[in-house]
């Protein structure tokens, strides 16, 4: 099934934004985790009023890990209308970040980075310190792993399935044609023992 | 750095005063959806609303990234179901950038998408309207505005073939040309608005009790607006006219003529009044792009690479043949890269931050969604609120939940 492949990394993976030709749909800088909050500050002070999205990209063999992105736009905070507001300056600032290196929170800068890095975390792993509420947001609160890395699997963790008794009983397995190929005999191998392990447990 | 594993901390739980912590939701019928919100109160006013999302988590960028580019759309669009064609359009305009063909794109198509991203527009605010009246105790609202909603979705279906989720929009142009019979069907639509506008305005817009529940209630600046991150009719209700059709116009947005409706106010009735007059912005979009559909012509891109062959020359030409082969098989691949493409969705700047690695599927499809960043702001305008006008502020923002968890 090709659709459950983790998707293939290959060399032009480690890089895409210095490989593709301009498209101009932002201005791109890339930068370093120590130098982030400084420069993120600095064009807060510039004007960018807006921390539009917060994203991350897991490129997994590459040096550092993971790319984070920050989208920001300039809007004037007083622009009745259209043509006060303009076209805006898009700004994407890219920072690599490797496996268990943190970030600093720019939750104090703009509100919104609140449920961005709480995403970013809950997915992918990253954390961002000085964030005052840094817990899972999409996945449950017990849950294990962090789902958008590119090694974690495309249909969620392994998990021991046991086999429905019921089922296999009344499925076409009895009718000799065992889907899985495995024998009946196997089956009913499995199932008893599952049965056993049920009359164990109380 | 704390990292709780409950949302609920012995500290909150067991506080002391008049204070308390109510859980409203997810089932709750006015959070519009899954959300569950942890109020901290006092008697009937709110301390603190904590948002809790994720209940409709689906991963869906997850399972893009196992998906062929075409095969990625149909899981994009069920993001936001109530408006599926933004976010169609938003990833297949993103894609045309990495591969370099946004120029190629037949002039058809780009109205024909117009036509479609106002249509939604316009079906998405009736539901918005509908729900937003019902949580107000305006029960008729609704049927008036599901009515109307049926009309433009009777056209989604005829285009595209489903009510909800059509999936017309592809890379490289349209599912399609529009069939027999939608001209008139739209002309009919077209007649039937403004009426219908009138009297979803004689409803609500002078309605004391209305008025009395959403003025003044919920209210915005400017700067909390943009701090939280609110686009859309929301912050264009708090007085800053940033549209992304006006500032990076995609589709040919900036040969048509329509007004950007502002108010200052900031509050829920101001949003109210935006979405209404956005809908008859709308309306004038689509007028103007159903006078363009008289001329015929191509709605794909001419690029077997791409877009697949007409099915009849299948038969005929041996290319054609192999070219459906590959397409359907292994898909088309686009150059490595990295993009953000961003749409005025009805709900605000729909962002699609895709990364390709070279191959047949997106590397990372990153979206950034409107509603989650809309909905956070609740966080900022509920204290001090009473626990009734909560559902007023839910609803005045607008957040559908496909898209806030993904």
């Amino acid at each position: 099934m090709p659709s459950t492949q983790i998707p293939p990394i290959t060399g032009a993976a480690i890089d895409p934004p210095s490989l593709r030709p301009p498209i101009g749909d932002a201005v791109i800088e890339r930068i370093d985790p120590q130098a982030l909050r400084a420069r993120l500050e600095a064009l807060k002070a510039d004007g960018f009023t807006m921390l539009l999205d917060l994203g991350a990209v897991d490129y997994l063999t590459r040096k550092p890990r993971f790319d984070v992105v920050y989208h920001l736009l300039k809007l004037p905070a007083r622009a009745a209308s259209v043509s006060e507001v303009g076209t805006p300056v898009r700004m994407r600032i890219l920072c690599g970040v490797d496996d268990g290196q943190a970030l600093p929170s720019v939750m104090d800068l703009w509100t919104s980075a609140d449920w961005a890095e709480r995403e970013v975390y809950d997915l992918f792993g990253i954390v961002f310190e000085g964030h005052a509420d840094l817990r899972r947001i999409q996945m449950p609160y017990d849950w294990e792993g962090h789902p958008l890395r590119k090694d974690y699997p495309m249909r969620g963790p392994e998990r021991e399935r046991s086999p429905r008794p019921a089922f296999a009983n009344k499925s076409n397995v009895v009718a000799g044609t065992p889907p899985s190929g495995r024998t009946l005999a196997a089956l009913q191998e499995q199932v008893k023992r599952v049965r056993a392990q049920d009359d164990k447990t109380p | 750095m704390t990292m709780s594993t409950t949302p609920l901390t012995p500290e909150i739980v067991s506080q002391d005063g008049n204070a308390m912590v109510l859980s409203m939701g997810p089932q709750h019928p006015s959070t519009h959806g899954v959300l569950q919100l942890l109020l901290e109160i006092d008697s009937e006013n709110v301390v603190k609303a904590e948002p809790e999302i994720g209940y409709l988590h689906t991963g869906i960028e997850k399972t893009a990234e196992g998906l062929f580019w075409t095969q990625a759309q149909t899981v994009i669009e069920r993001m936001d179901y109530l408006a599926p064609s933004s976010n169609a359009l938003c990833y297949a305009l993103g894609v045309e950038k990495l591969l370099g063909i946004t120029d190629q794109i037949p002039e058809r198509a780009q109205t024909i998408r117009v036509l479609h991203m106002e249509m939604t527009r316009i079906a998405s605010h009736l539901v918005w309207l509908g729900t937003h009246g019902i949580d107000l105790g305006a029960i008729s609202v609704f049927f008036y505005c599901f009515d109307l909603r049926e009309n433009i979705l009777d056209l989604q279906e005829a285009t595209g073939g489903a009510r909800m989720h059509p999936n017309y929009v592809r890379v490289g142009g349209l599912n399609g040309d529009l069939p027999d019979g939608v001209l008139a069907q739209l002309d009919a639509l077209i007649e039937k608005f403004p009426g219908r506008m009138r009297e979803l305005r004689g409803l609500l817009q002078a309605n004391p009790i209305f008025q009395d529940r959403t003025i003044d209630v919920g209210v915005l600046s400017p700067e909390d607006a943009l701090g939280w991150n609110v686009t859309g009719p929301s912050l264009r209700a708090s007085g800053i006219a940033y549209d992304v059709r006006k500032a990076f116009p995609y589709c040919g947005y900036e040969t048509y003529e329509f007004d950007v409706p502002t108010r200052t106010e900031g509050d829920a009735y101001a949003r109210f009044l935006v979405r209404l007059d956005e809908m008859e912005q709308a309306m004038r979009i689509v007028e103007q792009a159903r006078r363009r559909l008289d001329r015929p012509g191509p709605v794909m891109i001419d690029d077997p690479k791409v877009a697949a062959p007409p099915k009849e020359t299948i038969a005929l030409s041996m290319e054609a043949l192999i070219h459906h082969f590959k397409l359907m098989s292994e898909g088309f691949r686009v150059p490595p890269g990295d993009v953000y493409q961003a749409i005025e969705s009805p709900r605000g700047e729909l962002g699609f931050y895709i990364v390709s690695n070279g191959e047949n599927r997106p590397y990372r499809v990153r979206t950034r969604p409107p509603s989650m960043y809309n909905l956070q702001a609740l966080k900022g305008i509920a204290p001090g609120n009473l626990i009734a006008d909560l559902v007023v502020m839910i609803g005045s923002l607008d957040p559908v939940f496909g898209e806030v968890d993904r």
